[in-house]
Order: C-alpha cells, then sequence, then structure tokens
C-alpha cells in the first residue's frame, strides 16, 4: 500500500494531533503517567516525537518488525531509551506475549490496510488491555479496492469481502458501499460489531468510542479511537468528553478531516478570523477574497474543516539544518 | 414403649412452573431460542400446504415471510404461515407433547412441543401470542403474574382479529429479562450479525426455496453452497469435476448426498499464509446436514462428519475446497436423525452412521485427488474451472441423468453416483518442489533486478532464479 511521503500528509498530521487533544481529556480520569503508550511508529517515530513533546510522563513502547525501519527509527528516537522502548517484533508476537498486568495503556494499531487479520487483532487486544485504557485503530478504506475491472470480477470482489469479514459484517449480505462516507461508516460498525463481541454487555467492562475520523491523503483511511472502561463508569467517561467539539460518543458517523494547502501567508491572514463558530466557510472566504477549490461550495467546506482544525494543523516549512 | 410409626404420605411430584419458566431455558443459547420460533413458522408453512399439490415447484415456500424485530424493550416476531389452527392450541401452548397427540404437517421439525414456550420464557415475562387460522383468530396473553402463579396453568384467551386479515402469527414479547435487554440494546449490532448468520446457515434451503426472512428491517440473503459440476463430458473427455453422489430411502426416510468441490484448490502459498493469519472469517468448506430442509449442522469439519477417521484425513487448510451436503427428508419428524434441539445431528442414529460411510466414501474422492494435484494446483484449477458451480436443487435435478450404480451398503435402495475425477496421468517421480525463506527485503531486491517490480509473487522469483542457473549449469 503506497502512501505520500508523511511530511505531505497532512490530514494524518491532524489525526496524530487529536489523539494528543484527546489525551488531554484522558487525563481526567487518570493519571497520565501511570500510561504506557504502544504503537507501530514507523521509519520516523513522528507519534512518539509528538508525544514526548505534551506528555513526556508517558511511557512509550515501538513495535517493528523491519530490520531496516528499526535502525532507522533508533536513529530517529526523540528521547532518552529509559521513556522510550523500541522492540524489534512483529505485532501478532507481541500481542500474543502482551500481558498489561494492570497497567495502563494506550495502543495505536495504525495498519495501512485492511484484513480480519487487523480485526481479530483488535479484539484480542481489547481482551488483554486494563480498565480505562485507550485503543486507537487505523485501517484502510478504500471503497475502490472492491470494484473490479467488469461486473464478474466486483461480484468475485465483493463475495471474498463478504466471506472475508462475514463475523463482523453488519449485514453479513450487504454489498460494499461504494462511495468513501458510507465505507468508513460500514468500517466503524464493523469494528463496533468486534468491540461488542469481545466485551459484551455479559461482561464488566465495555469500549465507548471517543472519536473517529475518515481522510485521504493518498487512499482512504478510517481511524477510530476508543476507551475500555467498567460499564459502571461509563457515564464518567462520556463526561470527560463531553465538551469536546470532536467527540464521537455514539457511534455517530465518521468525522472528514480534509484540510486545505494554505501557504503559511494565507494561514496567518485568516488566523484573525479564527475562531469562528458560525458560517466559518463563508467567513473565511470572504476573509480571503478568493476561491481555493473549483467553486464557492467546495471552497467553503474546505474552510470550514479548516476553521475546525485549524489548531491541529501542524506548519510545514522549509528549514535549514 | 412402642415407638410411633412415620407415616409416608404419597409425595408430590408435579411440575413446577417456575422449572420451564427458568430452568429449561438455561441450556439454550438466544440465538437458538429466536430460531424455534423460526422453526415454528416454517412447520406453519407445512401445515398450511398440507393437501395442496405443490411438488416438483422449486420455490414451494415462497410468499412466505417472518419479521424479526428487536429491541431494548420488546421483541416481536411476527409471521404470514398460516397461523395456529384452534385445534392445534393443546400442542401449542401445553409444556411438552401429549403422547396420543397425532403428527403433525408431513416434513415439519417439531417434535417436543417445547420451542415456543421455551423461546418466550427465556426472553421476557410478558407475551401475547395474535394468531389467525382461517376461521380461528384470537389472542393468547402471558403476563407476569402468571408465570409467578403456581397454581393457575391456565393462560386467558381472546377472540381477536389480526389487523391485516392474513393467516399467521405474531407474537410479541416484553417485560424483557435484563440480561436480553442489553443484549438487544448495548449488543445490538453484534447480536443481529450473530443472528443473521445463524439464520443464513440453518435455513439456507429453506430461504433459497422462496421463505423471506427479516431482522431488523433486513432481509437475510445466504449464499448456498455450490458443488462445481462438468457438464461437458464427451467420449474422449470423461474424467471430469463432478460430485460424488448417494440416495437411497429407508424407512420413511429419504437421504440424498453430494460432495465435491466449491473452487479450486489451495496454492501452497494460500495455505502457508492460512496459517500465518487467518484470511476469512466464514468457510464453506465442510459438511452440511440438513433435516427437512432445514440445515442442522452446517460445515463440520470435524470426526462428527467423518474428517479424520478410517483414511479420511483431518480437515486441514489444504481442503478448504471439498463441501458436501446430505439431506434426510421423512414425513415422520421423529425418524430424522437430529437432536432435541434441532441443532445438530444425533450421532449415535443408525441412520446417521450408515450414511456418514458415504460421505466417508465420496469425501475419499476429493481429498484423494487435492493430494494428488496439490504441487500443480494450477492445472487442477483449469479443471476446476471447466465445470459449473450447481446448487443442491440443480445437483438432484442433474442426478437424474447420471448413470448410478448398487452401493454396497444396509440403507433399502442405496444406489451412487461415482465420478472420474482426472488424475495425473504419471506421479511426476521426475519434479520435485523447492521450496525455502529469504528476508522479505532480498526477495524484493532480487525481484526488482529480475522483473523490475518489488511485489512480484516471490515464487515467481524464485522460478525465475532456478531457470537462469539451469541454462547457466547447462551451458
Amino acid at each position: 500500500v503506497k502512501q505520500p511521503a508523511y511530511q505531505l500528509r497532512s490530514n494524518k498530521a491532524v489525526d496524530r494531533l487529536t489523539l494528543i487533544d484527546g489525551l488531554k481529556r484522558v487525563a481526567k480520569l487518570a493519571d497520565l503517567s501511570e500510561y504506557a503508550y504502544y504503537s507501530l511508529g514507523g521509519p520516523y517515530l513522528e507519534d512518539f516525537r509528538l508525544l514526548y513533546e505534551f506528555y513526556p510522563e508517558i511511557k512509550m513502547i515501538s513495535i517493528e518488525n523491519n530490520d531496516e525501519v528499526y535502525k532507522r527509527q533508533r536513529f530517529h528516537v526523540p528521547c532518552h531509551s529509559d521513556r522510550l522502548k523500541l522492540k524489534r517484533t512483529d505485532f501478532k508476537s507481541f500481542l500474543a506475549q502482551y500481558d498489561a498486568g494492570g497497567e495502563k495503556s494506550i495502543f495505536w494499531l495504525d495498519y495501512l490496510g485492511l484484513t480480519y487479520g487487523h480485526f481479530e487483532e483488535f479484539m484480542t487486544l481489547l481482551e488483554k488491555v486494563s480498565l480505562n485504557s485507550v485503543v486507537k485503530i487505523t485501517l484502510r478504506c478504500e471503497p475502490s479496492d472492491y470494484l473490479g475491472k467488469d461486473d464478474t470480477q466486483t461480484a468475485q470482489k465483493i463475495d471474498e469481502f463478504q466471506r472475508e469479514f462475514e463475523a463482523v459484517l453488519p449485514d453479513p449480505s450487504a454489498e460494499p458501499p461504494s462511495n468513501f462516507a458510507d465505507f468508513a461508516s460500514l468500517i466503524q460498525d464493523m469494528l463496533q460489531i468486534a468491540a461488542q463481541k469481545t466485551l459484551s454487555s455479559s461482561m464488566a467492562a465495555k469500549f465507548i468510542p471517543i472519536s473517529s475520523f475518515r481522510y485521504a491523503d493518498g487512499d482512504g483511511m478510517f481511524t477510530l479511537t476508543g476507551i475500555v472502561c467498567l460499564r459502571s463508569e461509563e457515564a464518567k467517561v462520556r463526561k470527560a468528553f463531553h465538551k469536546w467539539h470532536l467527540k464521537n460518543l455514539n457511534w455517530g458517523r465518521p468525522k472528514i478531516i480534509d484540510v486545505p494547502n494554505l501557504s503559511t501567508r494565507e494561514r496567518l491572514h485568516l488566523q484573525r478570523s479564527l475562531p469562528c463558530e458560525k458560517r466559518a466557510g463563508r467567513t473565511l472566504r470572504l476573509a480571503l477574497g478568493y476561491l481555493i477549490d473549483k467553486n464557492i461550495r467546495r471552497t467553503e467546506a474546505k474552510l470550514r474543516q479548516y476553521a475546525e482544525f485549524h489548531n491541529y494543523f501542524p506548519y510545514f516549512m522549509k528549514a535549514i539544518p | 414403649v412402642q415407638k410411633e410409626r412415620q407415616r409416608y404420605e404419597p409425595v408430590n411430584a408435579a411440575p413446577v412452573k417456575s422449572f420451564f419458566v427458568h430452568m429449561l431455558t438455561r441450556d439454550i443459547k438466544l440465538e437458538d431460542a429466536i430460531l424455534d420460533l423460526l422453526d415454528n413458522s416454517v412447520d406453519g408453512i407445512l401445515r398450511a400446504k398440507a393437501g395442496k399439490k405443490t411438488s416438483g415447484s422449486k420455490t414451494p415456500y415462497a410468499g412466505y415471510q417472518a419479521e424479526i424485530e428487536f429491541a431494548k424493550d420488546s421483541f416481536t416476531i411476527s409471521d404470514n404461515c398460516g397461523g395456529i389452527p384452534w385445534n392445534l392450541h393443546d400442542y401449542a401452548f401445553r409444556m411438552g407433547r401429549m403422547p396420543d397427540r397425532s403428527p403433525d404437517a408431513p416434513g415439519s421439525v417439531g417434535v417436543y412441543g417445547i420451542g415456543m414456550k421455551r423461546a418466550i420464557f427465556k426472553m421476557g415475562k410478558r407475551c401475547l401470542i395474535s394468531t389467525q387460522s382461517g376461521q380461528n383468530a384470537y389472542d393468547v396473553d402471558i403476563n407476569p403474574k402468571w408465570t409467578d402463579d403456581e397454581n393457575d396453568w391456565f393462560i386467558p384467551v381472546k377472540p381477536a382479529k389480526r389487523m391485516d386479515g392474513q393467516d399467521g402469527t405474531t407474537l410479541y414479547i416484553g417485560d424483557l429479562y435484563e440480561g436480553i435487554a442489553s443484549r438487544f440494546s448495548e449488543d445490538a449490532k453484534a447480536f443481529k450479525t450473530e443472528l443473521e448468520r445463524m439464520v443464513a446457515t440453518n435455513y439456507v434451503f429453506i430461504i433459497d426455496k422462496g421463505f423471506k426472512v427479516k431482522i431488523n428491517g433486513d432481509t437475510v440473503k445466504p449464499r448456498p453452497t455450490r458443488l462445481i459440476f462438468d457438464t461437458k463430458v464427451t467420449r474422449t473427455r470423461k474424467e471430469v469435476i463432478r460430485p460424488y453422489i448417494f440416495k437411497a430411502r429407508s424407512d420413511g426416510v429419504e437421504v440424498f448426498l453430494a460432495v465435491g468441490f466449491t473452487r479450486p484448490i489451495p496454492s501452497q502459498d494460500e495455505i502457508a499464509e492460512d496459517q500465518e493469519e487467518k484470511k476469512y472469517s466464514s468457510l464453506e468448506a465442510g459438511w452440511t446436514v440438513i433435516c427437512n430442509d432445514r440445515a442442522v449442522l452446517y460445515c463440520d469439519r470435524t470426526e462428527l462428519t467423518g474428517w479424520g477417521e478410517a483414511g479420511v484425513p483431518r480437515y486441514h487448510t489444504q481442503f478448504i475446497a471439498i463441501s458436501g451436503i446430505v439431506e434426510f427428508k421423512a414425513d415422520d419428524p421423529s425418524k430424522l436423525p437430529t437432536t432435541t434441539t434441532k441443532r445438530g445431528v444425533d450421532a449415535s442414529s443408525t441412520l446417521f452412521l450408515q450414511v456418514k460411510n458415504k460421505m466417508r466414501e465420496g469425501m475419499r474422492i476429493f481429498t484423494n485427488y487435492t493430494n494428488k494435484w496439490k504441487t500443480r494446483p494450477e492445472d487442477s484449477k483449469k479443471q476446476i474451472e471447466a465445470g459449473e458451480p450447481l446448487s443442491f436443487e440443480d445437483i438432484k435435478a442433474k442426478s437424474e441423468d447420471l448413470v448410478f450404480g448398487p452401493t454396497k451398503t444396509s440403507l433399502s435402495r442405496g444406489e451412487q453416483f461415482y465420478p472420474e475425477l482426472p488424475l495425473p496421468k504419471r506421479l511426476q517421480p521426475n519434479t520435485r518442489r523447492i521450496c525455502f525463506n529469504r528476508r522479505v527485503e532480498e526477495v524484493e531486491s532480487v525481484a526488482e533486478y529480475l522483473f523490475e517490480e518489488a511485489d512480484t509473487d516471490p515464487s515467481e522469483v524464485g522460478e525465475k532464479c532456478f531457470d537462469l542457473m539451469l541454462k547457466e549449469a547447462l551451458k
């Protein structure tokens, strides 16, 4: 699966920062210094760098199977090794041996593909983590994967999809949707079913979603973050996230992250009009005085996105090392 | 002093209502209890159709449907399947079946007369059954007071008309038990998926024959198993992929069995990948057993259906392409080899054991073929794809044209069709399979070097390397 270089993935960068922002609310439930962060960080350990910047008290563990990527990670470590441990192993083996031992954790299953194996790993993890742990999962969400060259090939691909995911499909005989938004909703439903199967109503613990997004820096992706908590403490979790404008506590439709490409000068100019809660698209369009997409509707949609996520949107700049 | 003699009065052995209400419901899963209610709908169709001419129709259940709706506070199943005739009330509402009761409509699956009551008591304390069958239209109301009263064994019945005027039954259950209510609300999505999967597998043949089942608004669409059947047989092309078929009629039970391939046999790579990570969350490999159109066992891959017994290998991903269906049909349901819950076969049934011999016999043909061709899956794929996937009913129809031979079985009128599958002409003593592992990055480097494409199939990369070296070696 090919994705653009990470520095060009602005929507993914926003998603990373929403996790950081979400953790601020998790701090209302438990002391963040009691948490350990586990992730499949990739060569640049970007999420670890961010986490260390905002929450240096959290212990971090990276899981990486590829030898060369592992070496590259060692080159990029953002902090001392007593804060960040780099494990060279595949996630399945890690999961088989993982024992939370009462330690709270934040897991980011940052996958690039979409397979039933990913759902199995998600379910295994939900069974294993301690109460008040945070689990984030990112999956490929590209409806075009299930379109064939002709009707026969499309039918074959749909059949394969149904066989592969039957156990977690809300309507096992339904075809995968052909548009991005509906496909993201379907994947969210599939994760909800996986969570309900693992932590069913007869168990004390429950998985509560806190946010979910879809974005496409190249191919479509879906990401869901949630908390495993006692059913009896559900209200406490809801209260902690109640005022967060990015919350999705009731499995609602995933929000889209589709931030516009704006120059630094444009961003600084728009800054004067932000925050802007009412008619943000129109206000920012008028502030700019020109269109940044094909028409007014699209321009305003992009600018609404900017208004919603501007605080999570990093500045990419040329730097001379 | 003579001791006063203890007097022993007759003891009360009458059943206690709470036994039925609470104990009997423990050994059944909620999903199974709901399937019991669907069985009642199907039995209703058979009653409604009894005496009418439908033989030969491919869709004898067409026009009939059942709708299931569940929510946090209630469960409802509503059907248009003929309703409960008043003369059956003693069976329908009594706990258990009187021995002198006349048999049900031919071909039904209910034997013990407990399904509906058990399903109701499994879910909640209140139930309203509204039914219309011809001239009879009445409501039966079970309320929590009745459930708790040990002495009251009579349930009030009121005359009533159904809203839609159609013959059928609506069963509403309220005052749900806490555990049930939370499964219908907190686990609603997962529960619906599981229920839909169970309906799709258990009723695969009934739905295929026209019955419609809706769950919370969605119509259940099963995927019936289709076996590859190559019809293009000529004098020079006799060895083709067709299923093994066995049929018999014994003591009022008709048996029809077919086993064959559903897809091409897997490549070694597919087998290896499957061992690392499960590719499919559902598989159609294995045996499905049907009793009076109802699948009582679905895609079983254990000793129960002959895998790993008497010369048949244990199930392994290698045999992912092999599926079998065996159907038992009887007017008297007590003769069918199924368990009381209708969710499994009676493994000790003499009839089933006899048929199981034939299931193994058929399976051996296809496990043997798989073993013979496993090193040449591409050649085998062409043979399998030359055939057409046929449904069980189509196979039955096609079997009319096949030449059946006698078989050694104690089942009366047993006969079988033995397919002649293509087998490798020689056992290929001149080839060897080469298999080795190399690091991903190294394989990608060689692939890029040879094919300018890093993600070329590793076996292609290996083969190309060998061919290049062979050329060198032979210079």
